[in-house]
């Protein structure tokens, strides 16, 4: 069980919806931090051992694929899983990412990401 | 040049022959002066042989009357002698001074004249006074001496006389000289100057006929190149892909090319000379009214004048096509009107291909707003799903009830969201009254979304509600057109500001006044647009969002605002100071709508 005592960043600014998404994780069982756009998140990204990144595609200020970026510029093997309203990312967005889906797919498309996301570091 | 070189030619064959003759003329007079002179001199001799003779006829009548007297002793016959006397005297003074400045003749004279008085003095007195005294005078001796005296002066005389007829033959001989001369003279001369004159004016029409035979071979040229620009223009008219009907001033037709009998169903040969109006029937498409003729409307503004919208050309058979013409004035070189030309084509296929063009750029701004739409819905569902997992798998009633009033909150947007939507898509037949306020503080809702990716910041300022006669779907479209546009010109940080203002009938201006209505002002403060991109902008598929624009957009967004008797404007400011781009459209309240755009 100690797997699910990951620390999850959610980045989103949907307030609802990341409210939402963080009950959701932690019923799961992770521990998560939210932030409500792109540089937050950074911030948070940068202090705190956040161990997998859920982030939305369209926010403002900075989109989730210029925030994925910055993520990988500072620790490359932390996994980030892209949420986007939206079908058909363009490349240069999904190729920075570890996994992407579309909102609307349910939760348990997502929790089922995430955890393969998290999986392999402890299975290997 | 030509026409110079002619007439000096003309002055040249007039002014010669003149001239040749007045020297002629010249010579001529000088000759003949010649021979009048010799003819004065033979006339002179003359007169010197009679006044001998006469001379001579006095000393004859001086001794008859001597020998008369010495004969009778009657002083009666002495009369001749003593009239002789004082003649003789006078007479021989003109002989002297007739002999001039011939010094032999005046010799001659002067030894005559002193026998003569040698005559008198030595035998005639001497006898007179012996006659008078009673005596005899038939001394042989004195009479001898006398006779050899007279004899003496006869001689003289003789001399005299001969002299004087040898200088006339002298002169009479000069003179036949003289007229030969004249003749020579004269033939000469006229054969000289007629050979001048000849050669001359030949020379003068060989110069003429040279001028001539250029002229003529100018004008064969000209004439050549006028043949072959007309061929040109004949066959360039011939071969354009536009009607074209050339009209004389009263509207005629005069010529018509293939593309224009094609188009309006008549042959050259039948239209010719018929009015214009009847072989080129147009109406407007909508209210069927007949269009002013052309024709009248260039001879009326003088200038050249483009077609209205929406032309309708009736051909002969009655059938039907979409044209767009214009008509220019043929001017004369004092830009007087000979003439009109009229240019048409079949806009018929243009037309359809404009109402595709539009109907595509209706499909990407709905699938745009599509896309937007989706995104906007897609959040609260997704909220909403991960709310009913999470309620499915064993929540508390407390924690439901929050879970599900946080549902509710996420589907009343969706709801609000889709209201907006249904409004997008209300198309209708006839315009609607549309309240401009509520319909873009719906679309600014609708695009909340877009602005925040951006980083745009929206200002509004909607004081009042504004209703104006419209198809709110077509206004939808450009509001939603122009916004996207300012927001992505704005791009992160930037501002873009919605505006109306309503614009009220003026009382009070004088002049033309636009019709009550508003204007509608989206300005944002992006970087601006040059004044090279800015007379491109309403041209359709020019873009300059590469890929992502249909380059149709603001082309469209002109032709709805036509429709809707609208006006269109943008201005830009490229500087640093002051950048930034605003599009004005204005609306009117109740406007005349022009069906089918553009």
């Amino acid at each position: 069980m100690e797997e699910k005592s990951h620390l999850v960043l959610c980045v989103d600014d949907e307030v609802v919806g990341v409210q939402v998404r963080k009950i959701l994780l932690e019923r799961a069982g992770y521990r998560v931090l939210t932030a409500l756009n792109g540089l937050d998140g950074l911030d948070i990204f940068s202090r705190e051992p956040v161990e997998a990144v859920i982030l939305d595609y369209s926010m403002p200020g900075m989109h989730g694929g210029e925030v994925a970026a910055r993520m990988r510029e500072t620790k490359p093997a932390i996994p980030i899983l892209l949420l986007s309203a939206y079908i058909g990312l363009p490349l240069e967005v999904t190729s920075v990412v570890d996994l992407y889906m579309t909102k609307g797919e349910g939760a348990p498309v997502l929790l089922q990401k995430l955890s393969s996301l998290l999986q392999p570091v402890g299975a290997q | 040049v030509n026409l110079s070189q002619f007439n000096r030619i003309l002055q040249q064959v007039f002014l010669l022959p003149v001239v040749a003759l007045l020297v002629t003329a010249g010579a001529l007079y000088w000759q003949i002066r010649g021979a009048n002179e010799t003819v004065s001199l033979i006339q002179e001799s003359d007169a010197r042989i009679s006044e001998a003779t006469l001379v001579a006829k006095l000393v004859v009548d001086e001794e008859s009357g001597l020998r008369g007297y010495e004969t009778t002793g009657d002083t009666r016959f002495l009369q001749p002698y003593l009239d002789a006397q004082p003649r003789l005297k006078s007479e021989f003074s003109t002989l002297d001074d007739m002999a001039g400045t011939d010094v032999e003749q005046r010799r001659d004279i002067t030894e005559l004249r002193g026998e003569q008085q040698t005559w008198r003095d030595a035998f005639a007195v001497p006898v007179i006074a012996t006659v008078r005294a009673g005596g005899s005078a038939d001394d042989v001796g004195l009479n001898l001496h006398g006779k050899t005296l007279m004899d003496e002066i006869r001689k003289d005389i003789d001399e005299v006389i001969h002299n004087a007829e040898e200088h006339r033959a002298h002169r009479i001989a000069r003179w036949h000289r003289q007229v030969r001369t004249v003749w020579t003279v004269l033939l000469l001369l006229a054969l000289g100057m007629g050979v001048l004159i000849g050669l001359f004016t030949r020379s003068r029409l060989h110069a003429v006929s040279v001028a001539y035979r250029t002229s003529l071979e100018v004008l064969s040229r000209r004439t050549e190149e006028i043949f072959q620009s007309e061929q040109q223009l004949r066959t360039t008219l011939a071969s354009i892909g536009d009607g074209v009907i050339t009209c004389d001033v009263e509207g005629r037709v005069q010529m018509m090319n293939p593309v224009a009998c094609g188009l309006t169903g008549w042959s050259q040969a039948e239209a010719e000379g018929k009015p214009l109006e009847e072989v080129f029937r147009i109406v407007r498409e909508t209210t069927r009214e007949v269009v002013e003729n052309p024709v009248a409307k260039v001879k009326r503004l003088n200038r050249v004048v483009g077609m209205e919208n929406h032309t309708v050309l009736i051909r002969k058979d009655g059938t039907e096509l979409d044209i767009a013409d214009s008509g220019a004035p043929i001017r004369g070189q004092a830009s007087d009107i000979l003439g009109i030309v009229l240019v048409f084509r079949d806009i018929t296929m243009e037309r359809k291909t404009q109402d595709a063009l539009i109907a595509n750029e209706k499909l990407a701004v709905a699938g745009r707003l599509a896309a937007t739409i989706a995104h906007e819905i897609h959040n609260p569902l997704d909220s909403v799903s991960n709310l009913l997992y999470l309620m499915r798998n064993g929540a508390s009633p407390d924690e439901s009830k929050q879970f599900m009033d946080m549902a509710e909150q996420e589907l009343a947007r969706v709801t609000q969201i889709s209201r907006a939507m249904l409004g997008l898509y209300r198309e209708s037949k006839a315009p609607v009254l549309v309240d401009l306020r509520e319909m873009l503080q719906e679309i600014l809702l609708l695009m909340e979304r877009r602005f925040i990716e951006l980083g745009v910041t929206v200002h509004a300022e909607l004081p009042s509600s504004v209703s104006v006669a419209a198809f709110p779907a077509e206004l939808r479209q450009v509001f939603t057109n122009l916004i996207t546009n300012a927001a992505e010109a704005a791009s992160r940080g930037g501002e873009v500001c919605v505006s109306i203002s309503p614009q009220p009938v003026s009382e009070t201006a004088p002049g033309p006044q636009p019709p009550a209505g508003a204007t509608v002002v989206i300005a944002d403060n992006g970087p601006g647009i040059t004044p090279e991109v800015q007379s491109q902008l309403f041209q359709p598929f020019f873009t300059t969002k590469g890929e992502r624009g249909t380059g149709l957009g603001l082309w469209v967004s002109r032709g709805i605002i036509n429709k809707h008797g609208g006006t269109i404007s943008l201005t830009s400011d490229t500087s640093d100071s002051a950048h930034g781009t605003a599009v004005s459209v204005f609306l009117a309240m109740k406007p005349t709508i022009n069906a089918g755009g553009d």
